[in-house]
């Protein structure tokens, strides 16, 4: 890990109208990390995300990703930067090799790096039995698998993954999470949301968002220990850190 | 081959193949101009012939049954009805099964022969102005000519030389002789019809994007705002070029709209105006969050833009402040360049002026949607 974080939010505050999505919230995740944000719905973890994709500008505190600016359209920060948002943000109507050689093209490979990564990823989210099916007619997991593919194809620095387990089957899970360590051997940051708290566990470091705040940072087996649980019963955790925030008991639920 | 040459060509590829399996759009890009064209074409119609008329015909006589029967030979008036009285008569123009009744009194014939002024009295229905205004001058042409010609008569009957009109009009019909109103409508439609495909198209594609997240999953990648328009543009001002191709064929095949001018300045004015159409789409697009609103947004501008721009009534009938108007609109100015190119056989140098300006609204659109864009997206 280097001394400089690939990704640092310093006191980040984003509002929409009335609501509060971050409140103050900072963070930093060096390189070769895999950070979870952890947290249930509406906590701010798809606002966190966006912000650190450059999709959102922060209303307050900074936002560094690979020392940029993420939200200034200068910076040189999305040849280093792969997303896979929440949402099926594909093109539907377009095939799984047409999705792949298209987002290859917005990032300038050649042809001969595209064949190679094109074989590669395909091997690893096992999608290369369905590569002329349309990205609507794939299964969720499928899908999700896709999208990852499209974000990896020019091996970005750090990929930013928002719920990418959400809606998919615990076979996919576990794939996906497979294939999420196999990136990580390959030296590349990993920024995971995601509202399912075994997931925590899986790791190295997880913010546990509540509210807009980040209510407690650091590793799942520290912080299990920390409160007396098994790493494995992380949603104990967040509860107790949830009531001792609210300072009642059984709001969180 | 430069990157963002690259990135162009994937948008284009990736536009074109979305656009062709999209049955919906290509229905709408393609089939429904034609079928429109067709139907506007048809149902657009000012020529005002063969208007009902009922002949309340109290004289019956030779005279009159002959006035009324050459009056009845062209197609301007076709008889309908012959009733007996008025009372009759004015209930078909109510119930609207006629439009026009001729009333000749009992003393008509006598009147004639004695040269005391015969009066046919003519009912008009006026709650269409157009169809009223031809039958009234249709009327009154007849009655002109018929009493010029009773005049030659007499004059021949008491031995002197006929009469002949102080001045005479000759009109010779230039352009469009036959008066159809199909040659001077269709281009017309055929502009009106082309804004309205790639106008809506544009927004709704662009805002589809922004729905549906994709523009998003863009906004991660190095693809910058003005490759991905420039990208999204191309294929529409392609398809839009065909589209005017079709148009003008069907035009002439169907409604022998001529193609007399140079077809190289209609191509170089669609260009232009398609600039001005896809650059309205996107700023539109750029307003909206969704394809409902991309959708009610493009017709608020489309119905202005097709009323005031002289397709379907003449500008010079415009009050002076909206004629005004309608020097801000690029539609105008295409519609003149096609009429002019298409019937009247002008050169660059006669529509030197309207091209310019098609040039400039379309810059000038597509620059601030392209900024609206950047700055959205960004």
């Amino acid at each position: 890990m280097s001394d400089a974080p690939d990704v640092a939010l310093e006191d980040v505050r984003k509002g929409f109208g009335a609501t509060q999505a971050l409140r103050g919230v900072s963070l930093a995740v060096g390189h070769g990390e895999v950070y979870g944000l952890v947290g249930p719905d509406g906590a701010g973890k798809t606002t966190a995300i966006r912000l650190m994709a450059g999709l959102l500008r922060a209303d307050g505190g900074r936002v560094r990703m690979l020392g940029e600016d993420p939200a200034n359209p200068r910076s040189q920060v999305r040849e280093g930067l792969g997303l896979v948002p929440q949402r099926n943000t594909l093109y539907g109507d377009l095939s799984v090799d047409e999705n792949l050689h298209f987002f290859a093209r917005l990032f300038g490979l050649s042809k001969e790096d595209f064949a190679s990564r094109r074989e590669r990823l395909l091997d690893i989210t096992r999608l290369g039995r369905f590569t002329e099916r349309r990205a609507d007619a794939l299964s969720g997991g499928m899908y999700k698998k896709l999208a990852l593919a499209c974000a990896l194809l020019h091996r970005p620095r750090v990929l930013l993954l928002d719920e990418p387990t959400n809606g998919v089957d615990p076979v996919s899970r576990r794939e996906l999470w497979e294939l999420l360590y196999t990136l990580v051997h390959d030296g590349m940051t990993l920024i995971v949301s995601t509202p399912y708290m075994d997931e925590a566990a899986r790791c190295h470091r997880v913010g546990l968002l509540y509210a807009g705040e980040l209510i407690a940072e650091g590793g799942p087996r520290e912080l299990a220990r920390q409160h007396g649980v098994a790493a494995s019963n992380f949603e104990a955790v967040f509860l107790a850190l949830v009531e001792r925030r609210n300072g009642t008991g059984g709001r969180a639920a | 081959m430069h990157p963002l040459v690259v990135q162009y060509r994937a948008v284009v590829v990736k536009e074109v193949r979305q656009t062709v399996r999209d049955k919906r759009v290509m229905a709408l890009l393609t089939i429904a101009p034609l079928m429109q064209l067709f139907v506007l074409g048809f149902a657009v119609n000012f020529d005002v012939r063969h208007v009902p008329t009922a002949v309340v015909d109290r004289d019956n006589t030779s005279e009159s049954r002959d006035y009324a029967r050459t009056l009845l030979a062209g197609d301007t008036l076709d008889l309908k009805a012959e009733v007996h009285d008025e009372r009759t008569a004015q209930e078909l123009l109510e119930r609207g099964e006629a439009s026009v009744a001729l009333v000749f009194p009992q003393e008509f014939q006598e009147d004639v022969l004695r040269g005391t002024g015969a009066q046919v009295q003519a009912l008009v229905d006026g709650s269409d102005p157009v169809r009223s205004g031809v039958a009234v001058d249709a009327v009154a042409r007849h009655a002109a000519q018929r009493a010029a010609r009773l005049m030659q008569t007499d004059a021949v009957a008491r031995g002197e030389l006929p009469i002949r009109p102080p001045v005479e009009l000759v009109p010779r019909v230039l352009y469009n002789p036959e008066l159809s109103t199909a040659v001077y409508v269709v281009p017309g439609i055929a502009a009106m019809l082309l804004l309205v495909v790639t106008t809506i198209i544009m927004a709704m594609g662009l805002a589809r994007e922004r729905e549906s997240g994709t523009l998003e999953q863009l906004q991660v990648t190095p693809l910058k705002p003005g490759i991905l328009m420039a990208g999204k543009v191309t294929p529409f001002v392609i398809i839009g070029l065909v589209d005017v191709g079709l148009a003008l064929s069907v035009g002439a095949w169907v409604f022998h709209v001529p193609l007399r001018g140079n077809l190289g300045i209609v191509a170089l004015a669609t260009l232009l105006y398609l600039l001005s159409t896809l650059g309205v789409g996107l700023l539109i697009a750029t307003l909206s969050r969704t394809q409902q609103q991309a959708f009610v947004g493009g017709f608020l501008f489309l119905l202005p833009a097709v009323l005031l721009s002289g397709v379907m009534t003449p500008i010079h009938a415009m009050p002076d402040w909206l004629a005004w108007v309608t020097y801000f609109n690029p539609v105008r100015y295409y519609v003149e360049v096609l009429r002019g190119t298409l019937l009247k056989s002008a050169s660059l140098g006669d529509l030197w002026r309207q091209v310019v300006l098609l040039g400039v609204f379309g810059t000038l659109v597509i620059s601030l949607a392209s900024r609206r864009f950047r700055k959205t997206s960004a």
